[in-house]
């Protein structure tokens, strides 16, 4: 905590924009005691690396063909802002790659030895490896228009995992996912097990409040068809993206087809963005709560990051037990176009807008499903420039919403561009599927003083639901109103 | 000076373009090893159909005209038309085709290929200017970017200069070994230079495969490292 502490107050210090030179310094998070002997580790790390996975044939093909003709410059967002020729994705890249070519290739030894002035690694250029690589969100925006189709977010994401072997990585996540694996609430907000339970009671008050219904969540069910998991921090955070999951549950009639799992239900994966070891282990928690239940399919809650950490490695490292995985949003869909669910065409008044997640909609997953939702039952939906796949990152990807020292780098750096663009859209709300846009949305629309509401699919969901035998969305409407008051 | 180009037409053309083919198909190898021997199993859930579409999208890069980029990108794109077509259908590297390789490919006319040449000519000098003065591309630029285009611009002019006499301010013969010599001083730089990715682009263009992890690496990186008790 102490080293939270210190860098924060380093970057106050610091003149420059709104009295903090975030362009030129922000601290990388260490745990502490700070590693030493950084340089020897580093590459020791990097060779074992090299030696048990895949990644060889990736930094032999880039470190050649790495053109650095600048076009995924005029992509970044944070580029945009700073203009900091070390937040050029590929800049970054090369960085880690010359660190390839020197010590892992043979002409990197021969030019070594016949030359005076060839690449040695030192503690500064680790030091700017930590930085650059926890400046970047890791969107792959800049993978659209890399003419070489060079994955700079998979860089980024390897140079970080060396790293974190070396000792060097978010404390945020690394405390987060030590939790996950080896805690006893096997969750990142370290929920137990009986405050997941009395959560649970919580909901079940707040539906029978909206629509006069009581049902119970099924829990521990074994021999159902879906496991949920939904990012964990929306038992504590986003009520209502859950209570809009269980309404299209209930009433698309599939409430004997779900349940969630105490042993584990976080669907949060931040190995994702920067561990090989934590991807794979969380994974093989994921799908063995889903073998412990007897389930058959991983259901995903809104969440950008957990939606693609599932359903792009559970087919990877599941093995025999790689259950499909399908997305909340997706199985929404399914429902509204069978019929299965009716969405009030009045209620929802205000301008809406969609925010494109970048870990479900870059790889093109998901783009015109929810659009498909929002389009059925909101009369003004309102796109903004760019989306879908070129859609701009909120500014918190690659796990850095989840590290509040940097606060004021996702305000005024990463997220500047998302905040003009939704302030260019004047909707009322912004839609977010996924639980990290939604934390950093909400702050970056509070801090640039934008007048929208940032929410989940789900919760404007659950505004516009009818079920059967239970209120209808204007009774609902008028009630929320008159508590308002 | 004759014996110098026969030379330089005959043994060491065959031997700098046969160094090239074994260089760029080294790469292929490497690449294809990883594809079909380490990654075959897991390589069917990768989205095939995206990245073939995104590919193929990139053949003729209209759409990818991003702004803040375009002088480069058009410039780059008319380059390459140039640099794929002048070497390979020039009427007078035709023959030289057929008589190495006994292949018979159809010719560009002579007004078509110097219109092409000068156009790559003239786009080289762009590219080389756009990476020289703007700010941006001078940080991440390193010597043999700049380099490289001049290595490929002379092949072009001394050629245009051997089949233009009148404009030739040397001797044919110096400015025909000029020419031989360059080219095959690049057909050495290929494999080893980012011209590889005369090969290597369809890989990288499929690095989505790089996604696709090995199963069990990251605990046995960690177990290497900090023993069986490795703790996150």
């Amino acid at each position: 905590m102490s080293d939270a502490v210190e860098t924060h107050e380093e970057m106050q210090v610091d003149p420059g924009r709104n009295g903090r030179d975030l362009s030129k310094r922000l601290p990388y998070h260490v745990e502490n005691p700070r590693p030493t002997n950084t340089v020897e580790r580093f590459l020791d790390a990097f060779a074992t690396v090299l030696e048990h996975t895949d990644y060889k044939s990736l930094l032999d093909s880039y470190s050649r063909t790495t053109n650095k003709c600048n076009r995924c410059s005029v992509t970044c967002p944070v580029y945009m802002v700073t203009g900091d020729p070390r937040d050029i994705p590929c800049y970054k890249t090369t960085l880690l790659l010359q660190i390839y070519e020197r010590y892992f290739t043979l002409g990197g030894w021969v030019k070594s030895h016949f030359s005076q002035n060839s690449f040695e690694l030192t503690d500064e250029i680790i030091e700017e490896l930590a930085e650059v690589f926890y400046r970047c969100t890791a969107c792959r925006r800049c993978t659209l228009e890399c003419p070489m189709g060079m994955d700079h977010g998979l860089i980024t994401r390897l140079g970080r995992y060396i790293l974190s072997l070396i000792g060097i990585s978010s404390k945020a996540l690394q405390v987060s996912v030590r939790e996950q694996l080896e805690g006893e609430t096997h969750n990142t907000s370290k929920i137990p097990k009986p405050a997941l339970i009395s959560n649970l009671e919580f909901l079940e008050e707040e539906f029978e409040d909206a629509f006069g219904l009581k049902l119970k969540i099924p829990v521990d069910k074994e021999n159902r068809d879906f496991v949920f998991f939904c990012a964990v921090s929306d038992y504590l955070m986003e009520p209502d993206t859950l209570l809009g999951n269980m309404a299209v549950l209930h009433a698309a009639g599939d409430w004997d087809r779900w349940t969630i799992g105490t042993e584990n239900y976080d669907g949060i994966n931040y190995g994702l963005f920067y561990s090989d070891w934590h991807l794979e282990s969380i994974i093989k928690q994921l799908v063995g709560e889903v073998t412990r239940l007897k389930g058959k399919n991983l259901l995903i809650g809104e969440c950008g990051h957990a939606s693609r950490s599932a359903h792009d490695f559970v087919p990877v490292f599941g093995g025999k037990e790689a259950y499909p995985v399908i997305s909340f949003l997706e199985y929404t869909l399914d429902c509204l176009r069978k019929g299965k669910i009716t969405l009030n065409k009045e209620v929802i008044t205000e301008k809406v807008t969609y925010h494109d997640p970048c870990n479900i909609a870059r790889g093109g997953w998901i783009i015109d499903q929810p659009r498909e939702i929002l389009k059925s039952f909101v009369k003004d939906y309102v796109e903004m420039t760019p989306h879908g796949r070129n859609n701009f990152c909120c500014g918190g990807g690659g796990g850095l919403v989840s590290i509040d020292e940097i606060y004021d780098f996702r305000m005024e750096i990463g997220g500047k561009v998302k905040a003009d663009q939704i302030r260019a859209t004047g909707a009322d709300i912004c839609i977010a599927p996924c639980a990290n846009c939604k934390k950093q949305l909400k702050e970056l629309v509070a801090y640039h003083k934008i007048d929208c509401e940032v929410m989940g699919l789900h919760d404007l969901i659950l505004k516009a639901i009818e079920i059967p035998g239970g209120k209808s969305a204007f009774e609902r409407k008028e009630e929320a109103a008159l508590y308002a008051m | 000076m004759q014996n110098w180009i026969e030379f330089a037409k005959g043994p060491l053309f065959a031997l700098t373009f046969l160094f090239m083919v074994f260089g760029l198909g080294r790469h292929l190898v490497l690449q294809l090893d990883t594809l079909f021997r380490r990654k075959r199993s897991r390589l069917r859930h990768m989205p095939w159909g995206k990245m073939v579409k995104d590919s193929v999208g990139w053949a003729l890069p209209v759409k990818h005209l991003v702004k803040g980029k375009v002088i480069f990108s058009n410039a780059s794109f008319l380059f390459h038309i140039g640099v794929i077509l002048v070497p390979l259908f020039l009427a007078d590297h035709i023959v030289l085709w057929e008589a190495f390789l006994g292949i018979n490919l159809p010719s560009i006319g002579p007004v078509f290929a110097d219109i092409l040449t000068i156009i790559t000519i003239v786009t080289l000098l762009v590219l080389f200017m756009n990476r020289a003065f703007m700010r941006k591309m001078r940080a991440i630029s390193r010597p043999s970017d700049y380099w490289l285009l001049v290595f490929i611009t002379i092949p072009f002019i001394s050629g245009f200069l051997a089949a233009h006499p009148s404009m030739n301010p040397l001797s044919w013969e110096a400015m025909f070994l000029t020419h031989l010599l360059s080219a095959e001083l690049l057909f050495v730089l290929i494999p080893f230079s980012k011209l590889s990715h005369i090969v290597l682009i369809f890989f990288d263009r499929i690095s989505e495969m790089h996604w696709q992890l090995r199963p069990g690496a990251g605990s046995r990186v960690a177990e290497a490292l900090y023993g069986k008790e490795a703790k996150v």
